[in-house]
């Protein structure tokens, strides 16, 4: 896991409130929603908010690639990289 | 059969006062003044409530239910009462024209805001969230702009096209007013309204009326019965850990006053007990409403089934 990976690990811990778990519980490739980690529309749209305030990231629409970038913690961490150098650039 | 018309959710009803109606009718309003128009409305309510039998069956179980709870039998008219409750809404109708055209000033409204809520409004600084019900004049949200005196207010309301409203309000030079229609309200909807608040407008969103389809509701005791209220104002706050406040607009004699309460802050809510910070908080408003209920009870506009078993439904609304 990388330090963006573990950043975005220890955001989704903070945000939701799942203290029951410490970073490295969440492995990068594991299934945020649904039968991974069993998060719903309200903790994604709470994940969303975090990342908005912490990355400045802007998630354009309820679109399938919006729904790709938040499958995995990995994802999430690919995307914030790439509108970070989108920004950047 | 006029049962299963009582049961359709408020939002399936057909649209009763279309748009092309109500803006023919700020057009008579405008060029022949109100006097003029006040029998034509008058006919037009008159109208609904000869066709409209399960609307009259809701208004009617909520004057039941309001005069029961309190324990008061002189709340309404001895006789015709829920055509008295028909008449207030069409007067709230005609009040909403002259609203809209600028000719209710800030001058001839009361305030009652013990809080200060407006004074939070004018201090600028991080916006926050309005609970609006729809008892009363909704379009205080436009009042309430003006009170601002430059805030700008994003009015999440059920209103699938709000972008023709938009425009109207647009066309009357007021551009501080955004309506948006909840079920549009997407993840970067959201994101934008954090935005938003942030920047310092705020928010309003009505608390009394249920997602169309489903969604996540709450039941609470409301005037004595079982109801359910929709948990999306509470969550959205949650969210967005901004403070809560509560506004009405009552007629009072012939005036409007403002009601205004700071309700709750849902920065302090915790996570983990979200659930029930949000129950607490639905159960409180609830009883709020009742209470300003009772201060004006012809002024209840919401003539779909409101409690569980109406009809023998289960979430009706």
């Amino acid at each position: 896991m990388n330090d963006l990976e573990r950043d975005i690990a220890r955001l989704i811990i903070e945000t939701l409130a799942l203290e029951h778990l410490g970073v490295d519980d969440i492995a990068p490739d594991q299934p945020l929603f649904g039968q991974g980690l069993g998060l719903d529309s309200v903790d994604a749209l709470e994940l969303a908010l975090a990342l908005q305030n912490r990355y400045g990231l802007k998630i354009a629409s309820d679109s399938r690639d919006a729904r790709r970038h938040f499958e995995t913690v990995r994802s999430l961490a690919l995307y914030v990289q790439a509108s970070g150098s989108a920004c950047a650039s | 059969m006029p049962e299963t018309t009582a049961n359709v959710h408020w939002a399936a009803q057909k649209e009763r006062g279309s748009f092309l109606g109500i803006k023919l009718t700020a057009i008579a309003v405008r060029l022949l003044g109100r006097r003029a128009v006040t029998p034509v409305i008058q006919l037009i309510v008159l109208y609904f409530f000869v066709t409209g039998r399960a609307a009259r069956h809701n208004v009617r179980d909520y004057q039941r239910r309001l005069a029961a709870w309190s324990g008061r039998g002189n709340l309404f008219p001895r006789s015709r009462a829920v055509f008295a409750q028909y008449l207030a809404f069409g007067e709230c109708m005609l009040d909403r024209f002259d609203v809209w055209r600028g000719k209710l000033r800030l001058a001839s409204i009361d305030m009652d805001d013990p809080d200060g809520v407006r004074d939070a409004l004018l201090a600028g600084g991080r916006g926050q969230l309005l609970i609006c019900t729809h008892l009363g004049n909704l379009d205080v949200c436009r009042a309430m702009a003006e009170l601002g005196e430059g805030v700008a207010l994003n009015v999440l309301m059920h209103l699938p096209n709000a972008a023709h409203f938009n425009r109207l309000l647009g066309e009357s030079g007021d551009r501080r007013l955004r309506l948006m229609h909840v079920g549009d309200l997407d993840t970067s909807a959201m994101l934008e309204l954090s935005q938003r608040l942030e920047r310092g407008e705020w928010i309003a969103i009505a608390g009394d009326r249920v997602p169309e389809h489903g969604g996540r509701v709450v039941d609470v005791d409301f005037l004595g019965a079982s109801a359910a209220f929709p948990q999306g104002p509470w969550l959205m706050a949650a969210m967005l850990r901004c403070p809560v406040n509560l506004v009405c607009c009552l007629k009072h004699r012939g005036r409007y006053r403002i009601h205004l309460r700071r309700f709750a802050d849902a920065a302090g809510w915790e996570r983990g007990r979200r659930e029930a910070a949000i129950a607490r908080s639905v159960a409180n408003y609830a009883a709020w409403l009742g209470e300003r209920c009772l201060e004006a009870p012809l002024q209840w506009f919401n003539f779909h089934p409101y409690w569980h078993g109406t009809n023998g439904a289960l979430h009706a609304r």
